[in-house]
C-alpha cells in the first residue's frame, strides 16, 4: 500500500491551503496546536469513559469535532460527532467501540498531518518519539 | 485597526483567531472562558467580541447576556459548531436572539471572519469600553 499522498485522501487540503495562504508564516504553529487537540482529545475521550462521565465524553467530543473538520479531517470529525450525539443521551452503553476507532484514528491523522507539514516546508519536526506534545 | 477580545475555550481556535486578526492589524485579547472574558472587557478597551458558545464556566449565550446588561450596543460575533442536539445554526440563531451582530459557523474560512469583522468594525460608530 502506497502511503506517501495518503493524506491527500484523508484530508480536504483545500482547507489546510487556504489557512496556510492566510496565516502564511503562522501557519504551522496554529497547525501544531489543531494537531495537539487531534491525539490528546480521543484520550481524554478514554479517560472520561473509564470514569462514567458523560457530560465529559460529549464535551470533548464536541472539541475534538470541530477541531477535526477545521483542519479537513472529515471522517474522524464525523466520528466525533457520533460520539458527542451518543452521549448527550447521557448513556455510555455501546461507545467504547467508537472511542478505540477515534484513538486509532488520531493516530494516522497525526502522522499525516506531519507529513502534509513537511511537504510544505515545516521547519522542525512536529512529532517526537513520544508523540506530539502540548504546545 | 481594532482592539477585539476573542473568547473560545478551545486554545487551537483561539490561536487561529488571534494569529488571523493580528495579521491584519488589531490588537487581541484573548480569554478561554466566558468569566474571564467579561473581566478582560471590563479592564479593556474593546471593540469588538468574538465568542464561542459552549464553554465550560461562564458559556456565550450567558457572556451575552452579561455583555449587554454591562453596554447595550456592544458588538458581538458569536461562534460554535453546535453542541449535543442543539445544531450549529440553531445555536447560533439563539445567539443572535441574545443580541450578537453576526454568527460565524465551525468550522469556518479565514476570509469569512476577516469579513464579518471588518463589517462588524465598520457598522456603527466604535465605543470602546475603557479609555
Amino acid at each position: 500500500m502506497n502511503t506517501t499522498n495518503l493524506y491527500q485522501e484523508l484530508i480536504e487540503l483545500h482547507k489546510l491551503t487556504e489557512m496556510h495562504e492566510e496565516l502564511e508564516g503562522g501557519f504551522f504553529t496554529v497547525v501544531r496546536h489543531y494537531q495537539a487537540g487531534i491525539v490528546h482529545r480521543p484520550e481524554r475521550i478514554r479517560q472520561a469513559l473509564r470514569e462514567q462521565d458523560p457530560e465529559r465524553v460529549a464535551m470533548e467530543s464536541h472539541s475534538l469535532k470541530s477541531v477535526c473538520r477545521q483542519v479537513g479531517l472529515q471522517n474522524m470529525g464525523n466520528l466525533a460527532a457520533q460520539l458527542e450525539a451518543m452521549s448527550a443521551t447521557g448513556s455510555l452503553q455501546d461507545v467504547e467501540p467508537l472511542v478505540e476507532q477515534l484513538i486509532a484514528s488520531s493516530v494516522v491523522a497525526s502522522q499525516e498531518l506531519t507529513r502534509y507539514c513537511h511537504d510544505m516546508g515545516a521547519s522542525r519536526p512536529f512529532q517526537d518519539k513520544e508523540g506530539v506534545n502540548e504546545p | 485597526m481594532a482592539h477585539i477580545l476573542v473568547v473560545d475555550d478551545d486554545e487551537s481556535f483561539r490561536l487561529y483567531l488571534i494569529t488571523l486578526l493580528r495579521q491584519a492589524g488589531h490588537t487581541v485579547l484573548e480569554a478561554s472562558n466566558g468569566e474571564t472574558g467579561l473581566e478582560l472587557f471590563a479592564s479593556h478597551p474593546v471593540e469588538l467580541i468574538i465568542t464561542d458558545i459552549f464553554m465550560p464556566k461562564m458559556d456565550g449565550i450567558d457572556l451575552l447576556a452579561a455583555l449587554h446588561a454591562h453596554r447595550p450596543n456592544v458588538k458581538v460575533i458569536a461562534i460554535s459548531g453546535g453542541y449535543k442536539a442543539m445544531n450549529s445554526r440553531l445555536t447560533l440563531e439563539m445567539a443572535k436572539s441574545f443580541g450578537a451582530m453576526d454568527i460565524i459557523t465551525k468550522p469556518f474560512q479565514a476570509g469569512t471572519v476577516l469579513q464579518k469583522v471588518t463589517r462588524a468594525l465598520q457598522s456603527s460608530d466604535v465605543e470602546p469600553t475603557k479609555e
